[in-house]
């Protein structure tokens, strides 16, 4: 009922107030109330637990660093100890955290070091469970632990891992596939590269990184069977890591009609071989691929091409012209007052203005001139 | 009787509305409870060193600056300190009357540029523009006083790099900022922007242009806001991001695909609200285009920003809100209810009219109401008490939920102390602030209906950074 019935004193009404009322649909609201009321309660008592197992988390990581941190740091300067401290169960997580940390910035003798104390004290038996039975917390730190230690014997519960649908698992069990066997994992994964769109280009290339003479030698061959669709992601791969693939191969790519495939082609032609092709994609419609092929121009073209660079000073595109003057600018054979005479010789107000803009950003200090 | 249906019915209708504006929040809660739990996982590494392949796509920074003569040398110098692989720092020196220009030129050594400025989005004029002679990735243009919004454009224009992320000129950057909101970019090509968590800096520690120590603010305003940010961020973005129907990225800190702010026609120069006007607007013509695209919220806290501290700055700031809340829905009308509106035009929007834009004609009419039907006698005792009961209760739990949600993620105030005072601010927002807020956003409406003149907005400053 929301009409008063009568005079109502306050005090009744506080009573009545925080009893369940009568009226169906004012009954709801107050049962609404009391359930905000009963969970603002339950969030509060559970903000001070997380409150509570961070401060008793912290306190246990405090001491694990406390006791393995010189540890470590003593094996990284090679005076590993004789006797190595039991490592308990409550530490494990943290001391596996601090080596994988440790280890990230570590070349050489140091990160043998790192392994061997590792080695000694079975954390890799520990991490191989983590991985096949843990939650993904775990499983993600024990693919670094399995990765630094190039563990052979997680080689096939990794591999199974890099087909999860979960992108920072998969790439890292990519990485750690990488770290133990760098052509066992070109010949299995490069496919798989170009299959998974959801894995970030540059995170792929900066993990292939190691691999890359391998993966190039997979890539040549498998170039020339991948459907259209794949081999612009294909290149991209090639690109990011600098591989240069046979003239053939690319001169295909050149000739096709999809824009996305000749731009991939483009960026990393490399060999005066494909300079006919790369000249008549001077005059495509597409802007994007004028702009590539002045760029690729720059770094095949010969003095010939000085001339059909200069005209693409006066394209429609901002971005054609600016990559034309910065090719011209870059070429071996120009020099400072032979440019500086070009640019004052150019009739085109558009023209003379981008090769200024890049002469002056050539000659600021950071510049490339 | 008649007269007792009215009644009933507007009790029932300011109470149900008040349970589905707390509860389409809630929602949201649950939505971004499943994200950062999966974020909270993956915390470890980002402790670890980061390789670049130099396949990270190169940003742009657009710094907007009018009259920030006394702060902009350390927010341009710490913006030059970000790590990222590639990126230029943009300052775009709207006309300022101070010695904005003069200060950028002294400190970072100003030459002018003989730059081939193109103009894809109509600007005001350009007068020059300098490239600094010590950082080879900062340049400065120089251009006729337009606004935020035209600033930014004219910084679109002149930007190299395909991603461009606009920053005020006061926002304390923390220093893997770029890297954490162009993770998305790197993850799906159909991402079109991205936005990453605004903080709240009162009370801070900032040296060099970086946060230095965490601290919450001693001025009560400030407090408020902090859990108001939690809340806002915390799940009312990434809620709505999770079902791709984010409408808002903060001016503050927010990064675009370069081709797709052209193509919607840059920022609206003539809207207090650039930032939400150009979401929305981008939701509407890629739905319109059918093109499948994707606008994320990167929970982690990237940016701090100075809040206001006085009465007077706050409700400024909460009027231009709410106007810029009100151009940018109202400009967009299209995209309700469209054809191919998903998320965005289903949802999101809808949502944002109802509790956003109607909200505090609806809230504030609600306490009148049932004020005044209660002490006219209209409505009995209970019917009140259970009232305020739920629409404070509801309140209290979304407050508290914001702070929940931080706990489990990033707790960034380390000290129980600072945890207490939050929840008593949890508590104590609700009774008041909250409510004020709603008068103020109340006048932002009324000032958008009379149509008012847009400015950049006045910001009294306390902080020392």
């Amino acid at each position: 009922m929301i009409l008063p019935t009568g005079g109502i004193l306050p005090a009744h009404a506080l009573a009545v107030a925080f009893t369940a009322p009568s009226d169906p649909i004012l009954a709801a609201a107050y049962w609404t109330g009391i359930g905000a009321l009963g969970l603002t309660l339950l969030l509060g008592a559970q903000i001070v637990r997380l409150r509570m197992a961070l401060r008793r988390r912290e306190r246990r990581e405090a001491r694990a660093l406390a006791r393995w941190r010189p540890v470590l740091s003593a094996a990284i300067i090679g005076e590993t100890p004789e006797e190595l401290p039991r490592l308990s169960d409550s530490e494990r997580p943290h001391f596996i955290k601090l080596w994988v940390h440790l280890q990230a910035s570590l070349r050489g003798d140091a990160s043998l070091a790192l392994n061997a104390v590792a080695r000694r004290l079975g954390v890799a038996i520990d991490a191989r469970a983590m991985l096949a039975r843990g939650p993904r917390t775990d499983r993600l730190l024990a693919t670094l632990l399995l990765g630094h230690l190039r563990d052979r014997k997680s080689w096939d519960i990794l591999r199974d891992m890099t087909n999860s649908p979960d992108v920072t698992l998969s790439l890292s069990a990519l990485w750690a596939l990488v770290r133990i066997d760098p052509p066992a994992a070109a010949a299995y994964l490069t496919p798989l590269f170009i299959e998974r769109d959801d894995w970030a280009m540059s995170h792929v290339a900066g993990i292939l990184k190691e691999a890359s003479a391998p993966v190039a030698g997979v890539l040549a061959d498998l170039l020339p069977a991948l459907p259209p669709e794949r081999l612009p992601r294909a290149l991209r791969i090639a690109e990011a890591l600098r591989i240069v693939l046979p003239d053939d191969l690319l001169s295909g790519a050149l000739a096709a009609a999809d824009i996305e495939l000749v731009t991939a082609a483009l960026r990393i032609v490399g060999t005066p071989g494909l300079l006919p092709q790369v000249r008549e994609l001077l005059a495509h419609p597409d802007w994007q691929v004028r702009v590539l092929a002045a760029k690729a121009l720059g770094r095949i073209g010969d003095r010939s091409d000085v001339d059909r660079l200069v005209a693409l000073l006066a394209d429609r595109e901002w971005w054609v012209r600016y990559r034309a003057a910065q090719a011209i600018a870059e070429l071996p054979w120009l020099g400072a007052a032979e440019l500086d005479a070009l640019q004052a010789a150019l009739a085109d107000r558009f023209a003379a203005d981008i090769l200024a803009q890049v002469i002056a950003e050539n000659r600021s200090p950071g510049g490339t001139a | 009787m008649t007269h007792y249906l009215l009644i009933q019915f507007v009790t029932w209708f300011v109470l149900c509305y008040f349970i589905l504006l707390n509860g389409g929040y809630l929602v949201l809660n649950m939505l971004s409870l499943r994200t950062l739990h999966r974020k909270g996982q993956e915390e470890m590494l980002d402790d670890l060193p980061r390789a670049y392949s130099g396949l990270e796509p190169p940003v742009s920074i657009l710094v907007p600056a009018y009259n920030e003569e006394a702060t902009i040398a350390a927010s341009v110098r710490s913006m030059l300190q970000l790590t990222y692989s590639e990126y230029e720092v943009l300052v775009v020196n709207d006309g300022s009357k101070d010695n904005t220009l003069d200060v950028l030129k002294r400190e970072f050594g100003l030459l002018p540029f003989p730059e081939a400025y193109r103009r894809r989005i109509p600007t005001k004029d350009i007068r020059q523009i300098y490239r600094s002679t010590r950082f080879p990735n900062l340049r400065v243009i120089d251009k006729d006083n337009g606004g935020k919004a035209d600033s930014l454009n004219a910084g679109i224009n002149a930007s190299r790099y395909p991603l461009v992320c606009g920053v005020d000129a006061d926002s304390i950057l923390q220093r893997d900022s770029l890297e954490k909101v162009t993770e998305p970019f790197l993850r799906d090509p159909t991402v079109v922007a991205t936005g990453g968590t605004i903080r709240v800096a009162n009370g801070c520690e900032v040296t060099g242009g970086f946060l230095t120590k965490v601290g919450l603010p001693r001025n009560v305003w400030a407090l408020f806001q902090v859990v108001e940010y939690l809340r806002a961020f915390l799940f009312g973005r990434l809620g709505w991001s999770s079902v791709n129907g984010m409408l808002i990225i903060s001016g503050a800190f927010g990064v675009f695909r370069k081709d797709t702010v052209i193509m919607a026609g840059g920022y609206r120069p003539d809207t207090i609200g650039e930032d939400m006007e150009l979401i929305v607007r981008m939701h509407r013509l890629l739905r319109e285009k059918r093109q499948p695209y994707k606008v994320e919220f990167v929970p982690d806290p990237v940016c701090w920003t100075e809040a206001p501290e006085d009465y007077k700055t706050l409700k400024n700031q909460r009027i231009r809100w709410q106007r810029g809340l009100a151009e940018s829905l109202s400009a967009n009308w299209g995209l309700m209810f469209s054809k191919n509106g998903g998320v965005p035009g289903w949802l999101a929007f809808p949502f944002m009219l109802l509790f956003e834009w109607l909200g505090p004609v609806v809230e504030l009419g609600g306490y009148v109401f049932m004020i005044w039907a209660f002490l006219t006698g209209e409505i009995s005792w209970q019917a009140f008490t259970t009232f305020m009961f739920v629409a404070i209760g509801l309140g209290i739990l979304l407050s508290a939920s914001g702070l929940l949600l931080e706990e489990m993620s990033f707790h960034i105030y380390p000290r129980g102390k600072q945890l207490l005072a939050l929840a008593g601010v949890v508590l104590l927002e609700n009774l008041g602030y909250r409510q004020l807020n709603t008068i103020w956003r109340l006048i932002g409406l009324w000032r958008w209906i009379t149509q008012k003149e847009s400015t950049w907005g006045t910001m009294k400053r306390k902080g020392d950074w």
